[in-house]
């Protein structure tokens, strides 16, 4: 309790009204930073406990955080634009226009966005690959690497659906060629087509559409399923620890079969 | 449930947990069904403020032999050759992009990915699947051009003149 | 409750020792037993939240000083040229360009995605011993035809951007056929010890990659090759 800041700190964290929130209360024993996670609503999905080799940079490269990161980055810049943005044609594009010249900030808002969700495909592909050569999609890990893959795909629609809303000539030629790429599934494709576009052509039902699965249905999706990622690290035993492979037979060892170590480590993890 | 007790069941028999079990799955499969079948025809949409299919094209004597005219408003070329008068649709037939006649090459050509096509929309190179279809193509009484671009024909239909 | 918390430490900081149960053809090889550990709070959480404020501030200095592009509004009767697609697309793009919609826009996605769901449901590639070093026979013969099948497919459709890749991944593949697990080189012992899902996986980002590069900076009009440089 050196500063006058932390002793505030204290007291406030001592206080009936915090403790009403927050049941860990103040303290700062293992027991209090225990229940701070288990206890809080939104952390809870953490383990309580991670290995400290884990919190090095180069174990994951912080590449999920970061991901993450983007996506809150998305969520709040993306909210703030919606203020401005009316999903119609052509008052898209003015609305653009405006955002541009007319807003204050609103340059910078949908230049954050934009990059952010440019920053976030780039980084879930990171992260796919980095969790791949780690080798962190062995069992007992199947599963959330398949919700890794749902992830990544919910990704590229909401980066793509985003794509059309500015109405620009990048926005909807970019649109109709990967609307068409549907048209050529086998049997189903038109149909498929014509529900995405609600209708024959990119025009302002295929707006309002893409408007609709970039605010909520794909949000809602993402939301979801990175709680469940995130859950699913703690129920599969934390962040994974060992290394990408296991040293195959080397000049050092003589005998035995080149998986000897990852058998021992194998059984070892299983639960 | 105690299999032990009860006689030797009737092999048609099912116990009333069962029966409502599958009565229960059964009507939830019909609701999913039917709710998949009404979200179907939610979502596409009955009435659409499209531009008509029908257009027309101008009056046919404007358009000289061995020519090739693009009416990118409405999507369509009008060719006029020796045998006749017919349109082609400007979209291409691989993803949807707009389509270019070049005059000084004398094809037509895909800005997205290369295709390229006969002035009679037959490919001549690239990835798209199929040529170029002829649209349905008739003069009007005033001897305008009209054009369905919403009906394909077979090629070489010509409309004589 | 109260009556168990006597004699439980309330931070143990050591995982459970865990038994192993090891066969007589394997011999035990227990790389750490007691791994150190951390609260998440504050340890975890204070790192997590100081890498995503070095994020942000990267991003909001990029947006600074870079605008997102806007063009002319949405105009159905000109097509820009070249029209791209966003650039994670533009692998796909480049392909479709050699073959058509329904192989380059459903097949290859649909069945990338299906590949990459089921990785860890096969032990193909969960092993981790390199390629060659089991079944070296039948291995090779399996990469040969392999190889050669896709090359052939690639060079038949005059898909050289996708050719590259695989025959320099196949070129490795090779060194890692002909090189000892005692090699000198560390280059060559690397390459032994990879096994098959780890090449496998390396082909795909490579091509993804080239594929990527080649679509956003090397294609221009009609999807004709360009310099980036001389535009």
């Amino acid at each position: 309790m050196q500063s006058r800041i932390s002793t505030n700190l204290e007291r406030l964290r001592a206080s009936r009204l915090w403790n009403s929130i927050f049941r860990s209360g103040s303290g700062t024993s293992t027991l209090h930073r225990s229940m701070a996670i288990q206890q809080n609503v939104f952390l809870h999905i953490l383990p309580t406990k991670v290995r400290r080799r884990m919190l090095n940079f180069d174990a994951t490269w912080y590449l999920g955080t970061l991901t993450l990161g983007t996506f809150l980055v998305l969520v709040i810049t993306g909210i703030l634009l919606m203020f401005y943005y009316h999903p119609s044609v052509p008052q898209a594009y003015f609305d653009m226009k405006d955002l541009r010249y007319v807003v204050s900030s609103g340059l910078f808002l949908r230049n954050l966005h934009r990059w952010s969700a440019h920053a976030m495909v780039l980084l879930a592909f990171a992260h796919l690959f980095r969790v791949f050569y780690r080798g962190a999609y062995r069992p007992p890990r199947e599963f959330n690497w398949v919700v890794g893959i749902i992830l990544l795909l919910v990704t590229l629609l909401l980066s793509y659906t985003g794509y059309l809303l500015p109405w620009d000539q990048l926005a909807f030629w970019a649109i109709t060629v990967g609307s068409n790429i549907s048209s050529a599934v086998p049997f189903v494709g038109q149909k498929i087509h014509f529900l995405l576009l609600g209708g024959n052509l990119v025009n302002a039902n295929a707006l309002l559409r893409f408007y609709v699965l970039h605010c909520v249905i794909l949000p809602l999706a993402a939301v979801m399923l990175i709680a469940v990622h995130f859950w699913r690290i703690r129920k599969d035993g934390g962040l994974y620890v060992q290394q990408s492979e296991p040293v195959a037979q080397c000049a050092e060892e003589t005998a035995g079969p080149a998986t000897t170590e990852e058998t021992a480590e194998e059984v070892m993890a299983k639960p | 449930m105690d299999e032990g007790r009860k006689p030797k069941p009737d092999e048609r028999e099912i116990s009333r947990r069962d029966f409502f079990a599958k009565l229960g799955i059964g009507s939830l499969g019909l609701a999913g069904v039917g709710t998949l079948s009404f979200a179907y025809q939610y979502m596409s949409p009955n009435v659409l403020y499209e531009p008509s299919p029908i257009v027309n094209a101008g009056n046919v004597e404007d358009y000289s032999m061995n020519s090739v005219t693009m009416h990118p408003a409405a999507a369509i070329y009008v060719v006029r050759l020796p045998e006749g008068i017919f349109s082609l649709t400007m979209i291409c037939t691989h993803l949807g992009c707009m389509t270019a006649w070049k005059p000084e090459l004398g094809i037509i050509a895909c800005p997205c990915h290369g295709s390229r096509f006969s002035e009679e929309g037959q490919k001549l190179a690239g990835p798209a699947p199929k040529p170029l279809p002829w649209l349905k193509t008739w003069l009007s009484d005033d001897r305008d051009v009209m054009v369905d671009r919403s009906t394909h024909i077979p090629p070489y239909q010509f409309v004589r003149i | 409750m109260s009556d168990y918390v006597a004699g439980v430490s309330s931070d143990a900081k050591k995982s459970p020792k865990r038994v192993v149960f090891v066969t007589r053809r394997t011999s035990a090889h227990v790389r750490s037993q007691d791994e150190e550990q951390v609260q998440t709070y504050p340890e975890a959480l204070f790192r997590a939240a100081l890498a995503v404020q070095v994020l942000v501030i990267a991003l909001v200095l990029m947006s600074l000083f870079f605008n997102a592009p806007l063009e002319g509004i949405a105009n159905p009767t000109v097509t820009p040229n070249p029209a791209k697609a966003p650039w994670y697309f533009l692998g796909l793009q480049e392909m479709l360009h050699y073959f058509p919609p329904v192989v380059a826009g459903v097949m290859i996605p649909g069945l990338l995605v299906v590949a990459l769901v089921v990785i860890p449901y096969f032990n193909i590639n969960i092993r981790p011993d390199g390629v060659f070093l089991k079944d070296r026979r039948r291995n090779l013969t399996i990469f040969y035809i392999i190889a050669g099948g896709l090359s052939l497919f690639l060079w038949f459709f005059d898909v050289y951007v996708a050719l590259a890749p695989t025959l320099a991944v196949a070129g490795f593949l090779l060194i890692a056929a002909y090189s000892a697990p005692q090699s000198t080189s560390r280059f060559r012992r690397y390459l032994v010890s990879r096994p098959v899902s780890w090449w496998i996986m390396t082909w795909f980002l490579l091509e993804l990659t080239v594929l990527t590069v080649v679509g956003t900076f090397f294609r221009g009009p009609g999807w004709s090759w360009v310099l980036p440089w001389r535009s």
